[in-house]
């Protein structure tokens, strides 16, 4: 991947819960200067310096047939129509993409658009995705829309709005809400939808040009986040059984976890076990995110991440930022259990049994 | 009357139950279709009332009704009713001569399909010559004559015309127009895929109509009957025959269990919606006795016209060179999605393996997708399990998988010699190695194939695993791999409770026990008492379907 491809951040939450709010304030920092923002449905944003590009709903599907991976051809259209107006110059030249869905989106498909379309990935790269989440309404959403569930799942960033209309207790519960969901996206607190634009852009995880350094203390935090959130309930908690007996039930199953691996893992037979991953737990793979020792190249850290049954394209990095070269896998599940995914690394992606380990150390 | 009273008693029997747990019984009892008691004379006395019919066994066997795992139902009947038969020994003037007389009889333009020749007739009849034959036999008319295998077709020059075949048509994928190997001029052979541009010209003809499927149908399962098969798995069930079937179960006339494997890819002898599509609709077509629970795949073709994989090369041909080895027409991944796709909806799967690189693949991908998906109560099954590679006979158990046993060909057979052509003496003979199996646990069941066998005579199939040698005499004195022979017992179980396992069907049938159904067959001879080479004379004389008679010998 070049890295003069351009990031788009996505933008998600539901209805209400200050998307607008947020990037009206955030395009009016200077730091987003050169933006362009797709939003899906008019609102209120007006800006003379920037460009709004609205985008329809229409959804087509992949000719595999499977509904959660329908890409979005409007906005194929919609980013292709872009970087060719931004080559003949008849836009001016912008170097980032702010792409708000609707409240009631799944972020899946839209994720999906940007991993596989062609034109897209050629030119566009993830940069993040940030889901908002209100907190006054948050826990009442969250339990009536799985579209909701999944937006939290998948987020990179989580920025809680409307804060100050809640009691920090009311607060607190939501928030383990979240963290029961998806314990490695950030959290920050916003009011008024005054969010640092730090906050928002560069996630960073998928940029080729990331430092490797960054990337692993990204896979520290949500490695120890994912195994605290594991161990939540007190007791040895594991797989289906899990699901059942935690809170996690609460959120259609909805689990984390991560895995390290101390030994290099040979490049065909990873591939092959994402492969499997892919076809069959895709549904239930909410997010995966991993940075590997590829037996092959030791020397460069790659990183791998996917939504659902999509990987996108293995990221080679320039160097491991220490002698630790462990590899470091996270998970966001609906109810596949860790021991299917550590078995089944084991029997098909060339692992030994004593590399796999299961807290971050 | 008395609720309590049986609708039908049978007595004075020797009823072989499949059942472990009691083997044998003289008399069984029957109300609303299904078995209410099953033992001697005291366990169905008090059952008799007024209105109980009595069926009195007069010391002969009974047995459960047979299953047979894999047929293709609509076939056998449309063959039987509306094809050209001929006898896949028969020579290629003889089948040129049976065309002729068939054509002198048609209706202007008619087509004549016909079947089945030899699958070691192929070669000779990819030349010049036999394509002379045919066009002069048929009189102009459109001709598809099928094979042995059912995988492959010989068409006159005017069916090839009305298919839009020319000498320029490029072959299709996994399949070969054939081609007259001095002058490049077409020959009328259909190898797999490439039967399909011929077939759907027939298709598209309004050949067969709807009501001739329905009667077709209806003939067949008449015929199953007569051989005491009163469960089955139509093994490539599209719209028009679970159509058929749903249209005879609501009318009451369907005789037999019928479980439908759906193709998730069109085969390439039958058109129409496979797949998504056709799995979508499959709740209009389930009845009270329509199971559309199974899937088909194909991963490879035959032997005998090396379209099957194989670890090890075909003998060398001029076409394939020296190290062919068959080619499977689904990776590893793309059997893996759909497996996991069908589990999802499920869906059990039924695949196509004839050479043992298949059925490493298809046991692969299984292999990924238990490890994955975890235990299912879904059997998938590996069809026509029938050349293995020895590392593979411990993964049926292992990973639940059944052994599809069919077509019949356990013996010495012309399929045998095809096999031995194309892949040498010694190998071609390691074929069917049931004992094998069944010592590794494999659960197995038995089918026909029909009308890849011509006729769907189970009990051809019983004597033949149990002698592998061949029951209607020919080849007399040779056997195959003889020391995979199995006792009748496991073959019985084979051709019933194992086969219902298999079927998804355990519950309902397969055995003689109280609750299941009162599928019942009443033979001519205690099979247990006689020479095992006389098992394929066993006649069934009596077909009892949830206890409805649907057949009986006259």
């Amino acid at each position: 991947m070049a890295a003069d491809h351009i990031p788009v951040t996505v933008l998600t939450g539901f209805l209400g819960s200050g998307k607008t709010t947020v990037l009206n304030h955030l395009l009016r920092q200077p730091e987003l200067n050169g933006v362009v923002a797709i939003i899906n449905e008019f609102g209120e944003v007006a800006l003379d310096h920037l460009l709004v590009e609205t985008s329809e709903d229409r959804l087509a599907l992949l000719d595999n047939g499977c509904i959660c991976c329908s890409v979005r051809e409007d906005l194929i259209e919609t980013l292709r129509d872009l970087a060719s107006r931004r080559v003949a110059g008849t836009i001016p030249p912008f170097h980032r993409v702010l792409l708000e869905t609707t409240g009631l989106a799944d972020p899946v498909p839209v994720l999906h658009t940007l991993m596989t379309a062609s034109d897209v990935v050629d030119r566009y790269r993830i940069d993040g995705v940030v889901a908002m989440v209100d907190v006054v309404n948050g826990a009442r959403t969250l339990a009536a829309h799985p579209e909701a569930v999944r937006q939290v799942a998948v987020a990179d960033r989580l920025l809680l709005t409307k804060t100050d209309l809640v009691s920090d207790a009311d607060r607190a519960a939501l928030e383990q809400r979240l963290v029961s969901i998806n314990p490695v996206a950030v959290r920050t607190l916003v009011r008024n939808g005054d969010v640092d634009p730090c906050r928002v852009l560069d996630a960073g995880l998928f940029d080729p040009s990331a430092k490797s350094a960054d990337v692993l203390r990204w896979f520290e935090t949500a490695s120890q986040a994912a195994n605290e959130t594991h161990d939540h309930g007190h007791h040895e908690c594991e797989g289906v059984t899990c699901a059942h007996h935690s809170h996690h039930a609460h959120d259609a199953g909805v689990s984390s976890y991560s895995l390290i691996i101390d030994e290099p893992i040979r490049h065909d037979a990873f591939m092959r076990w994402l492969d499997y991953v892919a076809a069959l737990k895709g549904e239930d793979l909410l997010r995966f995110k991993a940075i590997v020792q590829i037996a092959e190249r030791p020397d460069a850290p790659v990183v791998v991440h996917g939504v659902q049954h999509v990987f996108h394209r293995p990221i080679a990095l320039d160097g491991w930022p220490s002698a630790d070269r462990r590899s470091r896998l996270v998970f966001i599940v609906r109810g596949i259990p860790r021991e299917i995914i550590e078995n089944t690394l084991c029997k098909f992606a060339a692992v030994s049994r004593n590399a796999v380990h299961r807290s971050a150390a | 009357m008395d609720r309590t009273f049986a609708d039908t008693v049978f007595r004075n029997g020797r009823i072989y139950t499949s059942n472990r747990q009691q083997p044998w019984a003289t008399c069984a009892a029957v109300k609303a279709g299904r078995f209410v008691a099953v033992g001697s004379e005291a366990d169905v006395a008090s059952l008799v009332g007024e209105d109980t019919a009595t069926v009195d066994l007069g010391g002969r066997m009974a047995m459960p009704g047979i299953i047979d795992i894999h047929n293709h139902i609509m076939m056998g009947g449309q063959a039987d009713l509306y094809e050209l038969r001929f006898s896949s020994s028969d020579s290629i003037p003889r089948i040129a001569d049976a065309v002729h007389k068939a054509a002198a009889q048609a209706a202007p333009g008619a087509w004549i399909v016909g079947g089945q020749f030899g699958n070691n007739l192929l070669t000779s009849l990819n030349t010049t010559e036999a394509c002379a034959l045919l066009d002069a036999a048929s009189l102009g008319h459109p001709v598809v004559l099928r094979d042995d295998s059912y995988h492959n077709r010989w068409a006159s020059s005017a069916a090839l015309r009305l298919a839009g075949v020319s000498a320029d048509t490029p072959n299709p994928t996994d399949g070969e127009i054939g081609r007259d190997l001095k002058t490049g001029t077409l020959t009328g052979l259909m190898i797999e895929a490439a039967s399909g541009l011929v077939e759907r010209a027939l298709a598209a003809s309004g050949h067969y109509t709807a009501e001739m499927d329905r009667t077709a149908v209806a003939r067949s399962i008449s015929v199953l009957n007569s051989y005491g098969v009163t469960a089955f798995i139509d093994a490539a069930s599209m719209q028009p025959i679970m159509a058929a079937l749903k249209g005879l179960d609501d009318r009451g006339e369907l005789t037999a269990w019928a479980v439908c494997a759906m193709p998730v890819v069109e085969p390439g002898f039958m058109f129409g919606k496979a797949g998504e599509a056709l799995f979508a609709m499959r709740e209009q077509f389930r009845g009270a006795h329509v199971k559309p629970d199974y899937v088909k795949m194909f991963l490879d073709g035959v032997p005998g016209a090396k379209t099957a994989a194989f670890h090890e090369p075909y003998v060398a041909d001029p076409v394939r060179g020296c190290c062919f080895r068959g080619t499977t027409m689904m990776t590893v991944p793309d059997l893996i999605r759909w497996l996991g796709r069908c589990e999802k909806l499920g869906l059990a799967a039924k695949i196509h393996c004839a050479g043992d690189a298949s059925v490493t693949q298809a046991l692969d991908a299984i292999d990924v997708v238990r490890s994955f998906n975890g235990p299912t109560h879904l059997i998938h099954h590996i069809a026509h399990a029938s050349y293995i590679a020895p590392d593979d006979i411990a993964r049926f158990a292992e990973l639940n998988v059944a052994a599809d046993l069919s077509p019949i060909i356990w013996y010495p057979t012309v399929f045998l010699e095809a096999h031995k052509a194309a892949m040498g003496d010694e190998r071609a003979q390691r074929f069917w190695p049931n004992k094998d199996l069944k010592q590794a646990g494999a659960l197995m069941a038995g089918g026909s194939d029909w009308p890849v066998i011509p006729i769907p005579d189970p009990w051809q199939g019983i004597e033949g695993m149990v002698t592998r040698q061949n029951p209607t005499g020919d080849f007399p004195g040779k056997s195959l791999w003889a020391e995979q022979a199995l006792d009748l017992t496991t073959v019985l179980d084979i051709y019933t409770i194992d086969g219902a396992r298999a079927a998804g069907l355990s519950q309902i049938t397969g055995s003689i026990e109280v609750g299941k159904s009162a599928d019942l067959i009443v033979l001519d001879q205690m099979i247990f008492d006689i020479p095992v080479d006389q098992l394929a004379d066993t006649r069934v004389e009596t077909t009892f379907f949830e206890g409805r008679k649907v057949f009986e010998r006259r």
